[in-house]
């Protein structure tokens, strides 16, 4: 959660001669990360990323509370200045009477106002303005204003229009209907924390957002200025069912400490009588429970230590904790000291267990202070079988051919699917985009449409990728089966696409027939020559070494021989049949093919001896013959 | 005839020796070495001789037919490099072979494998379409928890399962946490996990798949400087000895304490310039392990500790000086005027 902070307005808390740069750079490496320092209306002005948990530091309080910790451990003196605040006295002439649910609200304090409704001075217009608000007159401006100053947030109602004088809590129930100062109209889902005003209506949705019919208006001469302090799980329920989502409603959701309410309600009234010329109408109406009594954490000092990594001694670690509003007890437990840690009101929620002490100690004393190791230690057992190596081999060895590598995106569209081998698919209850609703079944159609995206490429080429597919399995997460596919330009040659798959084969030692291992030829739908391997699959079948066959002694006798074959002949089975006719015949290549000729290089060899001309001309009689059976004779 | 032989061999080898072309020396061949050239002429005579004297020819005639193809291939030789002395312009350009590219994302995520490796980190692969479980509950982040509104999350439609809840697209490779826990049952462990991630948000800093590289190292004893030290060397490697890291405060549900991890700015040395503005770069989160993520693996928090880090291996590529993308979506373009430049 990202917070805006005037300079100017946290030094009203804070007591330091820091710049803001230096606040900026001991703040961010102990505690908040102050983003940026921009300028502002009122000066410079700190965007600070307020972590979830720290919703307590999401205020000019709260910062202040942390800068006054963190400073002067840079030996730059800084301190926390406690405002003082009046008590709140008057005629009790405006009757009111709050009730709550205490299973859902921890707190609720409120008093009425007699209000003159004047206009926000500039002051405040600009410090509201710097930190995101608009104004909205000085009546609303002032909760906000308190929101942002103390970290609870504060409302009002017009006292003269919750016409029954009762501001009580309950639960809704499902279906009732409520119109948000916003002018929108909500169902509600049913069990939402709302206040009502004893008569069924309700006048407010707490916590998140006020009601059309309890607003202030321009008219409006008493207020009824209150906080309410809610359970936070019940109160983001609503807010996300509804899709209310208010700067309220993202601090309340987070747990805001209940003891702040007071100081806030003190803060406003302060204000109230400053701007409006306030007067106290009521008595100032507290209903609290159960307030907090102080949680301790036992943690060993030992243990703080050794997750640091190094030494502090115990008295460090004390006033550590000390300067950030905790209380520590130390004890002794045979040899071990043990520390009994006192976590304040505003901390609650967040420190629970020895680790989070850990955290408070070592970032106060400085992440940057403690050294950096090397690992050592014993070295978990390898797996087995590791898939990472031959996988990045297998995509050198096609660079290394020519391929260039893409990834595309895993989801895809209903299109694409219906274009795959398998066409069921898992989808997305939640897409982007029609374009990315399923998880893809092949990288086919991922791989054409990247190939479509280079029509003005005028050289032939090829593009690859290796990522999974998911397979659907009924009651199970699909199938990731890791999957080589590569498609070529339109204009690339036949023989060279074929001879880069059995070269990539032969790269990675996988000696086995291509269609053994995966596919290669035409797609279906737009006709493109593909490649598609699953490389487990792949792996398995690759040999560890490439295998030795020794360098022949003696030279092999060559010829071409020109053959003239009839249409439609698969010269791939010719030429297998003429290599297996007979064990001298080494090598069997096609050097040429025009029309109805297929020129073949012959390699006769024996490793034993060189062949006599008798016994090649006895071999080449077997391959003639074989030339017959497909019905191809010899070109003179 | 053994004269016969020597004298056509003097003869052929003074022709070869003036040759002045390629041309003439390839009709010498035929002349001399062809399937009707005048050596064949004297070998079709041996059938008329005695074996011994057959033998003794054989031997010679083979002798001289080497001899010519030595002085052939030689002249060649001389012919060719006497031409390239000629007049040779240095300056024009060269042809270069149609070469291949890897893509940028898996140049990082080899490099970045190996690093780890090299301090004992095992790489692993675990599933990018997981059970909720695995991806948030596993992790500390119980249903409904508004810790988890930071993941934007894409949903598969599917049935539920009781134990293991949703299945969800990961959103980080911290779903390999548990999974890697459960593998190896008990420490030490040492993974790397890299893996594809899917996030539903679209813009110039994301594209909705990306990778993320996840360490996690759980044994007794382990610490904060640790951790420190895995990252600094990290650092060194992927940018060089000068680069330095620091960790910061932060928050996550499934570490405490919970950091965030900035390396300095390579482009000026940690002095601040206009890609850093402070001199760092946030690179992502990092933290001690929580103890109810290793008791969901598990492990025994009260015997063991760790500490884990998972960063965007997009973001940490793009960090390095040279590569400049205003979109990170522009990575992932399947334009080959794009892909061949790396």
């Amino acid at each position: 959660m990202d917070i805006l902070i005037p300079d100017s307005w946290l030094r009203e808390y804070l007591d330091t001669k820091a710049k803001p740069k230096e606040i900026q750079k001991y703040l961010s490496l102990c505690g908040p990360s102050v983003e940026r320092i921009n300028k502002g209306k009122t000066g410079p002005l700190y965007s600070i990323e307020v972590t979830t948990n720290r919703v307590d530091s999401a205020s000019i309080y709260g910062i202040a509370r942390e800068a006054a910790t963190i400073l002067p451990r840079f030996k730059v003196p800084a301190s926390l200045i406690n405002q003082s605040f009046e008590k709140i006295t008057g005629e009790n002439t405006a009757p009111l009477e709050v009730k709550i649910l205490p299973k859902l609200v921890n707190r609720a304090i409120a008093v009425v106002l007699d209000i003159e409704n004047t206009q926000t001075p500039s002051w405040m217009k600009n410090r509201l303005e710097d930190v995101g608000m608009r104004s909205l007159g000085p009546l609303v401006d002032i909760t906000n204003y308190v929101m942002i100053e103390i970290g609870h947030p504060t409302h009002i109602f017009d006292y003269d229009r919750v016409k029954t004088n009762k501001i009580i809590f309950r639960e809704s129930k499902k279906g009732e209907r409520l119109t948000t100062l916003d002018g929108k109209t909500h169902v509600l889902p049913g069990n939402d924390i709302v206040i009502d005003d004893g008569t069924g209506k309700i006048i407010d949705l707490p916590g998140i957002m006020g009601t059309e019919n309890s607003v202030v208006t321009p008219e409006t001469k008493r207020v009824i200025f209150f906080v309410d302090n809610i359970h936070s799980a019940t109160l983001r329920k609503t807010s996300m069912s509804l899709a209310i989502r208010t700067q309220s409603s993202a601090v309340n959701e987070k747990g805001i400490d209940p003891e702040l309410g007071m100081t806030a309600i003190l803060k406003g009234v302060q204000l109230y009588k400053k701007l409006c010329n306030a007067k106290v109408a009521s008595k100032v109406h507290d209903i609290y429970p159960t307030p907090y009594k102080p949680k301790k954490i036992e943690v060993a000092l030992e243990f703080i230590c050794q997750r640091l990594g190094i030494q502090i001694p115990a008295k460090e670690i004390i006033e550590i904790m000390e300067s950030l509003g905790f209380g520590v007890n130390e004890s002794r437990v045979t040899s071990h000291k043990l520390l009994s840690v006192e976590i304040p009101s505003f901390r609650s929620n967040d420190i629970s267990i020895p680790e989070d002490i850990v955290e408070e100690v070592a970032r106060i004393y400085g992440y940057h202070n403690l050294p950096s190791l090397t690992l050592d230690g014993p070295l978990p057992p390898q797996q087995e079988i590791s898939p990472f190596e031959f996988e990045y081999k297998a995509k050198l060895s096609l660079k290394g051919l020519g391929g260039v590598e893409v990834y595309t995106s895993s989801l895809v569209s209903q299109v694409e699917i219906r274009n795959s081998r398998l066409k069921s698919a898992l989808k997305l209850k939640n897409p982007l985009g029609s374009n990315s609703v399923s998880l893809r079944t092949s990288l086919l159609p991922s791989l054409v449409s990247a190939v479509f995206e280079n029509t003005r490429e005028e050289n032939p080429f090829f593009l690859f990728e290796m990522a999974n597919i998911y397979l659907p399995r009924r009651g199970d997460l699909p199938e990731e089966k890791m999957t080589l596919a590569g498609v070529f330009s339109k204009n690339f040659d036949y023989r060279r696409a074929k001879g880069i798959v059995e070269a990539f084969l032969k790269e990675a030692k996988v000696y086995k027939e291509l269609e053994q291992v995966g596919t290669f030829g035409y797609s279906e739908n737009e006709h493109f020559l593909y490649f598609e391997f699953d490389t487990k699959k792949l792996q398995d079948s690759a040999s560890m070494s490439s295998p030795y066959i020794p360098t022949p002694k003696y030279p092999p006798q060559v010829e071409d021989l020109t053959l003239i074959i009839q249409p439609r002949t698969l010269i791939g089975q010719i030429i297998e049949k003429i290599k297996s006719s007979n064990p001298h015949i080494s090598s069997v290549e096609l050097i040429d093919a025009y029309e109805n000729t297929r020129t073949i290089r012959t390699y006769y060899q024996n490793p034993e001896k060189t062949l006599t001309n008798s016994e090649v001309e006895k071999i080449r009689g077997k391959i003639l013959n074989t030339a017959k059976k497909f019905g191809a004779k010899v070109k003179d | 005839m053994e004269q016969t032989l020597h004298n056509l061999k003097n003869q052929a080898l003074a022709q070869i020796i003036s040759a002045e072309s390629l041309e003439e020396l390839k009709n010498i061949r035929v002349s001399y070495l062809g399937r009707k050239g005048q050596i064949n002429k004297v070998t079709e005579e041996l059938k008329n001789l005695g074996t011994d004297e057959r033998k003794a020819l054989g031997r010679l005639l083979n002798d001289t037919k080497q001899a010519l193809e030595d002085a052939l291939t030689n002249r060649i030789q001389e012919l060719t490099h006497a031409k390239r002395q000629e007049w040779l312009d240095p300056t024009v350009p060269g042809i270069e072979p149609e070469r291949g590219h890897l893509h940028l994302v898996t140049q990082a995520i080899e490099e970045i494998s190996r690093i780890f490796e090299k301090i004992g980190f095992t790489r692993v692969r675990y599933p990018e379409v997981e059970w909720d479980w695995f991806a948030f509950e596993s992790l500390n982040m119980p249903k409904e928890h508004p810790a988890r509104d930071e993941w934007e999350t894409f949903f598969v439609d599917a049935p539920e399962n009781k134990k293991w809840g949703k299945i969800v697209l990961t959103p980080h490779t911290s779903s390999g946490q548990v999974r890697e826990m459960m593998r190896l049952k008990k420490p030490p462990i040492r993974m790397i996990n890299i893996a594809k991630c899917y996030r539903r948000q679209s813009d110039v800093t994301h594209n909705p798949m990306f990778h993320q590289f996840e360490g996690l190292v759980v044994d007794k004893g382990i610490n904060i400087t640790h951790l420190k030290g895995t990252i600094d060397h990290f650092a060194k490697s992927f940018y060089g000895p000068t680069a330095i890291s620091r960790i910061r405060p932060f928050h996550f549900m499934f570490t405490e304490p919970s950091f965030e991890v900035d390396f300095s700015c390579i482009h000026c040395n940690g002095k601040g310039c206009r890609f850093c503005k402070s001199g760092w770069h946030e690179v992502g989160g990092a933290g001690m392990v929580q103890p109810n993520v290793l008791k969901a693996g598990g492990i025994d928090p009260k015997e063991y500790s760790g500490f884990a880090f998972g960063w965007g291996v997009e973001r940490a590529q793009l960090l390095k000086p040279g590569i400049e993308l205003d979109d990170i979506r522009t990575l992932y373009s399947t334009d080959l005027r794009y892909l061949k430049q790396f």
